[in-house]
């Protein structure tokens, strides 16, 4: 069983929101969208429910041609960014709606319901209104229903960006759980996300998506380890890969004529010639022989420090693995973790990975 | 704040408030037990005889209220399904929107007793334009003068005059709905009909509720409908309690009595009215 998208374009105004997608999702497995906002995947997951037509291409599921089928019929399931719910139910109502919908017998319903319950962790609600729940509560009333559905598709469009640090990382727990027991039931799982580091966490074959494009697809570790463009790259990274343009010659790297390394032994067979360089924000490190930078912007986040570094019009992000002040002008001395360097072409195709063999 | 002659500053409005609410509630109280009339006008005493005389001795009035009951409930409920399904049709987005909101509005922007004459001569048995179309086929029912067809021609002018309100308040509560749910719905597998029943219709619950009774407040006043269109007639067979007072009253000058009529009718409405919101939020919104 699989859901194939054919060439699918999606273009309301001048430009494209889904851009020629084609793709391949198996039952029993996960796969997470990863793009960046206004990347185009909401309007795929909801091309996917049925919520959009595109203007062309087609989906086909199970031999059938989805397209055909309206929304009501197709039996999917979905999730949204912002908390959905029916405010005039009650968390009980809620999540058998969708039962309901299906003329399903009572005693049954009853019993998918509580099995759904249970597994978001909402025993105890079921009489509460949705209006007298917190955020992360009502999030997990949208995830039940879409449960006790039993969706050959589930769909789940950045369920989580809405909370707060604490409910996120405890319900991004639940939902790897939630999703391994699923898996028996051989659905399809497809996840929606801004935040690299979740896509990873959740540790499903990774579509990258910009513009309404499809860029990459593969696995979280081929993704991260080899971007196949600069692009993926940024969009990979949290903070976003620096990416500068460089110029190879002579066995060395010079980034904006000010700062020059040499390049390490893999690199040495690549022809002088300009190119753009990706280091990570946290192959960065301070050295007090390294290059001088100005300090643009300091912020803390959690143990680490990120520095947001500009040398003339060279400018980098770097992660300090400690929590630090620094004062905006401040001079502070960097250098380049050189085993982890990425090169691109200028068209931006990858040209060489550190985790190349 | 603390000044001495902050009270004043209320004055005016208590002024008019006691002008125009509370004396003539009071004031219809006490000619309720006066026997004024045109032979004795004046402020007598004659203690509750007016409310036996109404209570064991006028099954007029009580014809005239259960009349006016049936003609409000029947009007209302066809103007809330009319007017429910005018502002469902034209709250997607359909061609020419914009006109059929506009449209569905004029005949509450027109003047109810003018619109009432037009009516009267639409459906004049022997002038009117539409007992011409009809005897086409060899019909002229008798629209004003027979019992059964006058009801029925007021309740046609008043379903006509005053659905475009329900209009309104209804398209005004449609666009203040949450999307979301019906997103939801969609995928949870509503069909667009089951989504009216289980999620529009619900959440229009608030709404509606207010609506109607708004809209029944209004029917119970019906008079001027009554007045221009059959004057009660034939006989008292569409004579509604209003009017009756306003015969009583203003045209046989039994002033006590009439106040009498009017004080019991305002309890009645202020009991049934408030049950009626009371049934309609058990059953609208099932709490």
């Amino acid at each position: 069983m699989s859901l194939m998208l054919n060439h699918i374009s999606f273009k309301p105004t001048e430009e494209y929101h889904l851009n020629d997608i084609s793709l391949r999702f198996d039952s029993g497995k996960m796969y997470t969208i990863l793009g960046r906002t206004l990347s185009g995947k909401t309007t795929l997951l909801k091309t996917i429910a049925g919520l959009q037509t595109p203007d062309s291409g087609s989906i086909n599921f199970e031999d059938t041609d989805f397209l055909s089928i309206p929304v009501w019929k197709r039996n999917v399931a979905m999730v949204y960014q912002q908390f959905i719910n029916y405010p005039h139910l009650n968390v009980r109502d809620n999540v058998a709606f969708p039962l309901k919908q299906r003329k399903m017998d009572e005693n049954l319903i009853e019993k998918e319901v509580q099995e759904a319950m249970e597994k978001v962790g909402l025993i105890g609600f079921e009489s509460r209104k949705i209006q007298e729940l917190s955020g992360g509560q009502q999030q997990r009333v949208a995830l039940a229903r879409s449960l006790a559905k039993k969706a050959k598709i589930l769909l789940l469009d950045e369920p989580l960006v809405n909370l707060d640090y604490k409910l996120r990382e405890g319900l991004r727990e639940e939902f790897k759980k939630l999703f391994n027991v699923s898996d028996e039931s051989n659905s399809i799982l497809i996840y929606a996300s801004t935040d690299p580091l979740e896509a990873m966490q959740l540790n499903g074959d990774i579509i990258v998506i910009d513009e309404g494009k499809i860029l990459q697809t593969g696995t979280a570790k081929d993704v991260f380890e080899n971007p196949a463009t600069a692009k993926v790259a940024e969009i990979t990274n949290d903070p976003a890969m620096n990416i500068n343009k460089c110029l190879i010659q002579d066995n060395s790297l010079i980034m904006n004529d000010s700062v020059q390394i040499q390049i390490p032994d893999e690199l040495k067979s690549v022809p002088n010639g300009k190119y753009l360089v990706g280091i990570r924000a946290t192959d960065i490190y301070l050295d007090d022989q390294g290059f001088a930078f100005d300090v643009e912007i300091s912020e803390i986040s959690g143990s680490e420090t990120f520095l947001h570094l500009r040398n003339n019009n060279l400018k980098c992000v770097a992660t300090i693995e400690e929590v630090k002040t620094y004062n905006t002008n401040e001079v502070v001395k960097i250098n380049f973790d050189k085993s982890k360097i990425y090169l691109f072409e200028e068209s931006g195709d990858l040209r060489h990975s550190p985790y190349q063999q | 704040m603390n000044f001495k002659h902050k009270y004043v500053f209320l004055l005016p409005g208590l002024i008019v408030l006691i002008g125009i609410l509370i004396f003539p509630i009071i004031f219809t109280v006490r000619l309720s037990l006066s026997g004024w009339n045109s032979f004795n006008p004046g402020l007598d005493f004659i203690g509750l005889k007016n409310y036996i005389r109404l209570f064991t001795d006028d099954p007029r009035f009580w014809q005239s209220f259960f009349r006016l009951s049936f003609l409000a409930i029947t009007t209302v409920f066809l103007q809330y399904i009319i007017g429910f399904a005018l502002a469902h049709m034209v709250w997607k987005d359909i061609k020419f929107k914009r006109f059929f909101r506009v449209l569905f509005l004029i005949p509450m922007m027109t003047t109810p007793v003018i619109m009432t004459v037009i009516w009267r001569t639409f459906f004049h048995e022997s002038l009117g334009p539409l007992n011409d179309f009809l005897s086409i086929f060899g019909v002229q029912p008798p629209w004003l003068s027979s019992p059964g067809l006058a009801k029925v021609s007021i309740i046609v002018v008043e379903v006509w005059q005053w659905t475009s309100f329900m209009f309104l308040l209804m398209l005004a509560g449609l666009l203040s709905l949450p999307k979301e749910p019906f997103l939801a719905a969609a995928v949870d597998g509503a069909s667009p009909f089951k989504k009216f029943i289980y999620v529009t219709f619900p959440l229009m619950a608030p709404i509606s509720i207010g609506a109607i009774i708004i809209r029944l407040i209004e029917a119970s006043k019906i008079m001027d409908t009554v007045f221009v269109l059959t004057s009660g007639g034939p006989g008292t067979s569409t004579e509604t309690s209003s009017f009756f007072i306003f015969i009583k009253g203003l045209r046989e000058f039994q002033m006590g009595y009439a106040a009498t009529a009017s004080f019991t009718y305002l309890i009645i409405m202020i009991i049934s009215l408030t049950i009626i919101v009371k049934v309609l939020t058990k059953v609208l919104m099932r709490e």
